[in-house]
């Protein structure tokens, strides 16, 4: 029998790397967790007990079926928007850049994180729950390249930031994870070394940290959170 | 320092006594030691003195809950000001310590389909209390008073109903554990005091659990000293009696109101005071309590309060003459 007392999470692109990490954690914490991913087949081995909606977060028909599949929990104590698109790789410049991939770019790291709020909020208003939108160094570093995601996460840290004005019984939060060992990441650097990142899992404990902390809302990097007592 | 004591097996008060004002009572004064029962208290005491008591009434503090399966026994601690609570998480049953191996963000499964998140520890540098944001329908309070039982450690061998955890002051929920200083006092014994000019003025302090590591400061607690209180202190101390505080909690609340001169002003919020040879009491004169396994932050408040001399001679008197410690123990009454 499941409780509507057991806090729940939902975080979006949880297929691979970061969201993955975070949602095997939280799913050992005893929570439970919705979850999607455009690839979702090893999802049931990788993730038991999840509950996963298979599907594209720019898709509106996906997002209901995110929102009905919180709704049929009942509760809803932490929303992670963490899918996420690079646009092309390898990066072009911002001369090079198509306008569509750019546009595809903000729909998922933008629009996408805006809708699901939206839907979300009543349910997050009930709990006072925890928005976490994963932010980048490259929404406030003029990195060559990463003009289109970059600008994408500048934009996800305002509408974070405005949202937490807007809804102060809510800890809302733009996290930035630093560089991880993912496959975003080697798609940033084709061809490239990145066995120096740390590995996606070794970011979980800070943002367990601040979900368990409950800092006032704001934008965070997680190697400020480091030190972690997990 | 100099104060340290061996608490001797055998002397634990292991249930309730038959009387609450028939335990024994050792008054320790630089007259020297008197041996009495507590009803006689106001023998000891001088009209024109204040006894000052805790208000706060015990919480049915302890619950069973559930580790992803693995039963475990939660205290609630101290309701923090944004909603969440201080608990400590320990094996099922009367066990020896805290579970070892919290996590932040670890859910606690509890009955009636409720649960925590645990935090982080709190506060920092720790690892035996913990910060947990509750997920109870109908709110904490109303939870423990359906599903708790009170907080007991292993020498009382059976489960008390939450009265036999209330002193005749209790009035606010809101302690943990009970000021169980005040346990001894009855109507009777409160009645004998009044009519002998000895007046009465409450506080309120919320006790945290007391299950304190040796070494561990005492934790923040949540305190209020009313106005009127605060003005029977100063005229108490103006006209030259004495300000008897009843147990450490109402030493701490008392003393965290005090000004450098010793007045008292209306107070309430957090204290994390600790009273010591680097902070003795500047309000309180006087002091009634339990017998307590002598960590050394009780004792320093003691000796805040009564000098260490005088404390080494009560705590030695009393094991010599067996009395019995704890929250259903003999009292004290320490008059510098």
């Amino acid at each position: 029998m499941t409780s509507t007392s057991q806090p729940t999470a939902l975080i979006t692109g949880a297929g691979r790397g970061l969201g993955l990490a975070l949602a095997h954690s939280l799913l050992a914490s005893g929570w439970r967790v919705v979850v999607d991913a455009r690839r979702t087949a090893h999802l049931a081995a990788d993730l038991p007990g999840a509950f996963v909606v298979p599907g594209d977060v720019t898709d509106p028909d996906h997002r209901d079926a995110l929102a009905s599949a919180v709704a049929a929990v009942g509760r809803l104590d932490l929303l992670v928007n963490n899918a996420s698109d690079l646009g092309p790789s390898p990066l072009p410049r911002l001369a090079d850049v198509p306008v569509a991939a750019a546009r595809r770019v903000l729909e998922t790291n933008v629009l996408a994180p805006l809708a699901l709020t939206q839907r979300l909020l009543p349910l997050l208003r009930a709990s006072g729950g925890t928005v976490m939108n994963v932010s980048s160094d490259a929404a406030v570093e003029a990195y060559e390249g990463w003009g289109a995601y970059g600008s994408s996460k500048a934009a996800l840290d305002q509408l974070t930031a405005v949202l937490a004005a807007e809804e102060p019984g809510l800890a809302v939060y733009a996290v930035d994870p630093g560089d991880m060992r993912t496959e975003m990441h080697q798609a940033a650097f084709p061809g490239e070394d990145i066995s120096d990142r740390p590995e996606p899992e070794a970011v979980v404990p800070a943002l367990l940290r601040l979900i368990a902390t409950r800092p006032p809302s704001g934008r965070v990097r997680a190697a400020d959170l480091a030190g972690t007592a997990a | 320092m100099a104060l340290d004591f061996i608490l001797p097996a055998g002397l634990e008060a292991a249930e309730p006594p038959p009387a609450r004002d028939g335990v024994r009572l050792l008054v320790a004064s630089a007259d020297g030691v008197r041996h009495a029962r507590f009803g006689q208290l106001g023998e000891f005491l001088a009209p024109g003195d204040l006894v000052v008591v805790n208000t706060s009434a015990t919480l049915a503090a302890a619950v069973t809950a559930s580790r992803s399966g693995v039963p475990v026994e939660v205290h609630f601690s101290a309701e923090l000001d944004d909603g969440s609570w201080v608990i400590e998480v320990r094996p099922a049953g009367v066990s020896a310590g805290p579970v070892d191996n919290l996590r932040p963000c670890e859910v606690i499964t509890l009955d009636a389909g409720a649960a925590l998140i645990v935090g982080e520890p709190h506060p920092a540098g720790q690892a035996r209390l913990w910060r947990a944001r509750p997920r109870i329908d109908g709110g904490v309070a109303a939870f423990l008073a359906r599903h708790g039982r009170p907080i007991r450690y292993a020498y009382v061998p059976r489960q008390w109903p939450l009265p036999e955890y209330q002193t005749v002051f209790a009035r606010e929920p809101g302690s943990a554990e009970m000021p169980s200083a005040g346990r001894p006092f009855t109507a009777q014994v409160v009645t004998d005091l009044i009519t002998r000019g000895v007046a009465m003025a409450p506080i309120a302090l919320h006790t945290g659990v007391s299950s304190q590591e040796p070494g561990e400061p005492p934790q923040p607690e949540r305190f209020r000293v009313p106005a009127a209180t605060a003005r029977l202190v100063n005229s108490t101390r103006a006209a030259g009696g004495r300000v008897i505080a009843v147990g450490t909690t109402v030493t701490r609340a008392l003393e965290s109101a005090a000004e450098p001169d010793g007045s008292v002003r209306e107070r309430h919020g957090w204290t994390d005071l600790v009273l010591g040879p680097a902070r003795p009491a500047r309000t309180v004169t006087g002091l009634v309590t339990g017998w307590h396994a002598p960590g050394a932050s009780h004792l320093a408040l003691l000796a805040a309060v009564a000098g260490s001399a005088l404390v080494e001679r009560a705590y030695a008197e009393a094991v010599r003459f067996g009395y019995r410690w704890h929250e259903f123990g003999d009292s004290c009454l320490l008059l510098p």
